[in-house]
Order: C-alpha cells, then sequence, then structure tokens
C-alpha cells in the first residue's frame, strides 16, 4: 500500500477505489483475541455459532499477530503483561486497530493498584472502548460495528486524508503531506 | 461402551439446526435481574424529577464514579439536580447504587437493560445528566 498512499487528488477513481478499499477491510477484520481474563470468555462466546462473529467476517481468531489487523483487549492488563501487549501490537502488520474490552482494560476497572495498567490506551491507541464487566456478546459485537463504521470513513489513497482524532467522531480533513 | 454413549450424545444433537441471534436486527431477552447501564428515572405521569439528590449512591460506589449535586429553589419541595457524571470507564455494574436508592414508589436510579455501549474515546464514557435520562424505564425486578 506504500506505492499509493495519499499520493492522488480527489477525483472519480479515487473516492471510488477508496470506498472499495475501506469496505473490504471493514468487513473482513481478522482479530487477535488477546484473552487476559473473563472477558475472554465472552469474546469466545461471540465467536459461537450463537452469536456468530462470522455474521461480520471477524471470525478467524488468530494466534499470530502478523495474520492479524484488529485487537481485541479482553481483561485486565497487568504491568508485566503490559510490555508484551505492546510487543504483539507493533509485530501486527498496517492497517490495524484495536478494540478495548471491558472495564479492566478501558481504565483498570476495580484494580487502581499499583500492578495494573489503568487503561491500555496507556501503551497501544485505542479506536473503541467496550464497557461493561464482562460485555454481553452482544455488546462485543456492537463495539464492532461500531469500528467498522469508523473504518469506512476513513480514506487511503486520496492526498487529503480524512481521519477520525481520538474523542472525535466525524472525521476531520488532514492537509497535504507533500 | 463410553465411546458409544458419547457418540449419542453427538447424534442426537447433530439434527438440530445450528441457531444464531441475528443481532442487530433481534436482541435477545434480557435475564430479568440482569444489570445495564445506569439510568436516572422520571415521575411517569407527570416528568418531574425524582432524584432527592442524597448523595448516597455517590457514598456507596465502591469506587467512586459517581459525582453529583443540587441546589435548593424556593418553589420546589426537593433540591434540583445540577449535574449528574458518572464515569462508566470503571464500573463493574455491581449494581449497589440502584439499591441503596431511597426514592418512592418510582426509583430515581436503576441499572436499565441497555448494554450497547461503545465509545470512540474515554472522555465519552463519562455520562452526563442529560445522557442518563434517555432511555426507556423498566419494570423492577421484585422477589
Amino acid at each position: 500500500m506504500g506505492l499509493i498512499d495519499h499520493r492522488f487528488e480527489d477525483n472519480f477513481i479515487t473516492t471510488n477505489l477508496d470506498r472499495v478499499l475501506a469496505s473490504a477491510r471493514a468487513t473482513s477484520l481478522w482479530p487477535m483475541g488477546f484473552g487476559l481474563a473473563c472477558c475472554a470468555i465472552e469474546m469466545i462466546a461471540t465467536s459461537t455459532s450463537r452469536y456468530d462473529i462470522a455474521r461480520f467476517g471477524a471470525e478467524v481468531f488468530r494466534a499470530s499477530p502478523r495474520q492479524a489487523d484488529l485487537m481485541i483487549v479482553a481483561g485486565t492488563v497487568t504491568k508485566k503483561m503490559a510490555p508484551v501487549l505492546r510487543r504483539l501490537y507493533d509485530q501486527m502488520p498496517e492497517p490495524k486497530w484495536v478494540i478495548s474490552m471491558g472495564s479492566c482494560s478501558n481504565a483498570g476497572g476495580p484494580f487502581p493498584t499499583y500492578s495494573v495498567l489503568q487503561g491500555v490506551d496507556k501503551i497501544v491507541p485505542v479506536d473503541v472502548y467496550v464497557s461493561g464487566c464482562p460485555p454481553r456478546p452482544e455488546a462485543l459485537l456492537y463495539g464492532l460495528m461500531r469500528l467498522q463504521d469508523k473504518i469506512k470513513k476513513e480514506s487511503t489513497v486520496l492526498r487529503k486524508e480524512r481521519v477520525i482524532m481520538a474523542g472525535q467522531s466525524e472525521p476531520v480533513l488532514v492537509e497535504d503531506r507533500g | 461402551m463410553d465411546l458409544l454413549k458419547g457418540l449419542w450424545v453427538t447424534l442426537k444433537y447433530t439434527p438440530e439446526p445450528a441457531f444464531t441471534f441475528q443481532y442487530p436486527e433481534e436482541r435477545r431477552p434480557v435475564a430479568p435481574r440482569f444489570r445495564g447501564v445506569l439510568r436516572l428515572q422520571v415521575e411517569p405521569e407527570t416528568g418531574a424529577q425524582t432524584c432527592i439528590v442524597c448523595d448516597q449512591c455517590a457514598k456507596v460506589c465502591p469506587d467512586e464514579l459517581i459525582n453529583l449535586g443540587g441546589h435548593r429553589e424556593p418553589g420546589h419541595k426537593i433540591k434540583v439536580l445540577d449535574y449528574f457524571d458518572f464515569n462508566l470507564s470503571r464500573c463493574s455494574f455491581c449494581g449497589l447504587c440502584a439499591e441503596v436508592c431511597p426514592t418512592k414508589p418510582v426509583k430515581a436510579l436503576i441499572m436499565s437493560e441497555d448494554y450497547e455501549l461503545g465509545t470512540y474515546s474515554r472522555n465519552d464514557q463519562i455520562m452526563r445528566v442529560d445522557e442518563m435520562y434517555d432511555g426507556v424505564p423498566i419494570e423492577p425486578y421484585t422477589r
């Protein structure tokens, strides 16, 4: 993707190509299940036939970060686990997204202690925070749909990139990268 | 013999079709004691405020996630609620806050049936007073 990233002006071909790429990325997310605590059980339940995350094209839970483009951090991230999590995130190929699932990975949950990381966004950029303790499988699917909405708003080929900044829901235009 | 028993169990389930909740279209009904996101309720007929700003929910919360305040007004019998900040990010949905809420007959603070919670930032997870009123009032569970 390095050849065509942000090199072209807005025109009929590039805008449509962008839409195709965004839709392809959004509908075939390959998650890396990062199950660390009880939230992992709900994450596994989401992939069973009862809830069937395959309907969203995200059923292939990869054990290896090299084959994944979405990391679902499910559970309490301790400070001992944090460097491992960051390393696995760095090993994932671009483009990559992160869903933080549950109160523990959102903000540390009921553990404001020295050994627990107070929010996984301290070490990796998080796209969607799913609240719950643990969230129901439906809530994770809802979070996945929110992420798909976000991916569909991003642009790849256009010179002027539209990105969604942290804390915003609408994309803004990033000026020319030269 | 054990093998045959195991195979028989597998065989019994085989003719049943696979069953999936088509989630965005249909919602699985929640359990009667399900604890979803916190909601403030109003009087059903008049739409008046039920919260009496007694601060009990804020005191009982184990993670100190609720901040609320109000002021007295001459015409009103109860305090007027000014702000109700609920920090969702750490909440473990234990329901203690809804349990201690003393207002009758309508409980001001309930655990609703809503669980669709996904935000793009941590700031959005702090719910303000106007967001707390959204959602439908639900039947409270009675033992």
